[in-house]
């Protein structure tokens, strides 16, 4: 009755809540340790985190503001690749801030209002103690930029390079966010959409959605059979 | 009344994207006060985005509340005011801007900064107009590229100077946030107070003032600043990634005013001071030395920026901490494996010569010729200078590269170029722009 209500008020499911303990760590501890310092107060005032994508980097920023979030913090979390609809401006006070994230930071690489817009943040960031969590695709010493100073403030920083997870992560990925869905997949259909369809995290826990409407729908488990056929039919809902 | 607020959040979270929630949501604050929730965004921005797009949902949140009259929703730029209790937000509100502070990074002194031939002048210069601030050259103007403690080196003086004198104040200010003070001074006719701000100091640290470039009310504002402060016998130091007379959009009476004074110049940091770097950074931030074997390997790939060797500190630091391994040299090969392929990467021969060839506008083939004209020669002498400087081959490697030629042509050309270096700033100029190209 629950699941019901819920469904026809959120027609997508319930909302996913990143938070950094459900990071799947992979080769990436050393990160997330230093992300959980650096929200603590104890740990670096840049981390910069890199790495193609899928691997974990906005997870890690959007973990690190709900933590921050949760302790009564105001944190800022802006996603860059975002940048044509947003404005510079929008830089402006976050000083205040007891954490500011920027995603994917190579989207602005060679827009000189957003270069120096993000390095007079640096400094004042820097001035006023608050933490700033970098993402990009690329390490700070490739990353495109034409304003020196900042692509030097970026190496100052501890850096992580995330690397991608192996398969038996992937799958753990998909069986935690089918479980916050409120849908047990079984180890084999998990096995069975990375054989067949992607495996890519990020359109593997896409589909999840598609999954958890359709077996809602049809009042079934999503096993091997049932994926198959979904698969199979045309995507009219996405 | 916050939790009006927080049941408001919840709402909302469960209403729109994550990355939404977190882009607009989570940087307001909220006050609730007299039947009105008074929210308030970091920046007129994003007050304007979540008035626009948010006001109705969070109206049907109140309404749904069951309170006997929803509060009505009123949008502000700022911080909510504070409570008492919360000590973490009045550390960070600290004074209102127009109260002096000399916010001075107590970390940079003249003690934590390494000096090498690479720094010394700029070094014994600044000791010295710590002692006598004001008189022994005023303005103290320091340039050089990103990374090579310009910043280090001005607070480190305005430190000295207040430490021996208590009652001097000085402050430290970044050209951009001098020109943002001065755009919001004048929005709310408060410019007498940013004048009196920056003009009541003993000691004024401007970096990076490159960036007043191009912006004439800031230059004409600094420009009087300047005047009152020197008639005053305060001291005045600026910093800048080049020289006044370099730096393009930049007022010919400004100009002059900066040769007033004394300039010097910081260069990249040699390999023998890399180390030195390293093993500060090293016990300050680790507490111990590094294996001199660890720091030589560091310092040998990581040539140009010494934000970027204390960024490799951080990265050995933070593993450490993790896995509560002893920093051995396996231990930093795998540590910066990431960060130093970066580096081995981007500076092979291939990619100087080429680098070279398009900075001086001739041909990649012309580099590697046997032509000896000198359009062409100085070029590759400066290239193989290059090569010698940041890659690890060896002289005859780089003299193979340059079209088969003997290791002695290689040595004659980096004896050349750090002659030419020393006499003719445009060499010294393009040298140092190359660095900066192939190694950011």
């Amino acid at each position: 009755m629950v699941e019901m209500a819920r469904q026809l008020t959120l027609p997508i499911g319930l909302k996913r809540r990143t938070r950094l303990d459900r990071f799947i760590v992979g080769p990436n501890a050393p990160a997330l340790a230093a992300v959980g310092e650096s929200i603590k107060g104890e740990g670096e005032p840049l981390i910069y985190l890199w790495g193609r994508a899928a691997t974990g980097k906005s997870h890690l920023l959007l973990g690190a503001a709900a933590e921050i979030a949760e302790q009564g913090g105001t944190p800022a979390y802006l996603p860059l690749r975002d940048a044509e609809t947003l404005d510079p401006a929008m830089l402006d006070g976050l000083e205040r801030m007891a954490l500011v994230c920027l995603d994917d930071i190579e989207s602005i690489a060679g827009q000189a209002a957003w270069e120096e817009g993000l390095f007079d943040l640096f400094n004042r960031l820097r001035a006023a103690s608050v933490p700033l969590l970098v993402s990009a695709a690329q390490p700070p010493t490739e990353l495109p930029l034409t304003l020196p100073d900042l692509a030097s403030r970026l190496t100052w920083g501890a850096t992580f390079h995330l690397a991608p997870l192996d398969d038996n992560e992937r799958r753990t990925i998909l069986i935690d966010a089918a479980r916050e869905l409120g849908m047990t997949l079984p180890r084999a259909s998990a096995e069975f959409l990375l054989r067949h369809y992607s495996r890519d995290p990020h359109r593997l826990i896409a589909f999840l959605d598609r999954l958890d409407a359709a077996t809602l729908a049809a009042q079934h488990r999503p096993t091997i059979p049932f994926i198959k056929r979904l698969l199979e039919a045309p995507e009219t809902a996405d | 009344m916050t939790d009006l607020w927080g049941k408001c959040k919840e709402f909302l979270k469960d209403s729109i994207s994550e990355v939404e929630f977190n882009q607009w949501i989570t940087p307001l604050q909220a006050q609730h006060k007299d039947n009105s929730l008074v929210i308030y965004a970091p920046n007129k921005f994003v007050l304007d985005n979540v008035a626009d797009n948010y006001k109705e949902l969070i109206s049907v949140c109140l309404e749904g509340m069951g309170l006997p009259r929803a509060p009505a929703i009123h949008f502000r730029v700022g911080e909510a005011p504070r409570q008492e209790d919360d000590p973490a937000q009045a550390r960070r509100s600290g004074k209102p801007a127009e109260v002096w502070e000399s916010n001075l990074n107590h970390e940079f002194t003249f003690d934590s900064f390494v000096e090498g031939k690479s720094n010394q002048i700029a070094r014994s210069a600044s000791i010295s107009i710590s002692a006598n601030p004001g008189k022994a050259f005023n303005p103290l103007f320091i340039s050089g590229g990103v990374g090579l403690g310009k910043t280090h080196l001005m607070h480190a003086i305005g430190n000295r100077i207040v430490d021996l004198d208590a009652s001097k104040k000085a402050l430290y200010i970044h050209s951009e946030k001098f020109v943002s003070d001065m755009v919001r001074s004048i929005q709310h006719n408060r410019i007498d107070d940013f004048k009196r701000k920056y003009r009541s100091v003993n000691v004024l640290l401007i970096d990076d003032i490159q960036f007043f470039a191009g912006k004439e009310r800031s230059q004409e504002e600094f420009f009087h600043t300047f005047n009152a402060l020197f008639e005053s016998k305060q001291q005045i130091i600026l910093t800048s990634d080049r020289l006044p007379k370099e730096v393009h959009g930049l007022e010919e009476r400004l100009i002059s005013r900066f040769g007033w004074g004394l300039t010097v110049s910081i260069d990249a940091p040699d390999l023998e001071t890399r180390v030195a770097i390293l093993q500060n950074k090293a016990e300050h931030m680790l507490g111990a030395h590094l294996l001199p074997e660890v720091a030589f390997f560091i310092a040998k790939r990581i040539k140009t920026n010494i934000r970027e060797l204390e960024g490799a500190v951080r990265v050995i630091k933070a593993h450490a901490d993790f896995s509560g391994e002893a920093i051995s040299l396996d231990f930093t090969r795998n540590a910066l494996k990431d960060l130093l392929a970066v580096h081995e990467k981007i500076v092979t021969l291939d990619n100087i010569v080429k680098t070279v060839a398009e900075y001086y506008k001739i041909r990649v083939s012309d580099m590697v010729s046997k032509k000896r004209s000198r359009a062409i020669a100085r070029p590759r002498q400066v290239a193989m200078t290059l090569a010698k400087e940041l890659t690890d081959k060896s002289l005859s490697e780089i003299g193979e590269a340059f079209g088969g030629r003997d290791h002695t042509t290689v040595l004659y050309a980096n004896g050349k170029v750090e002659e030419l270096r020393k006499t003719d700033s445009k060499v010294d100029e393009d040298y140092g722009n190359l660095v900066r190209i192939l190694s950011t």
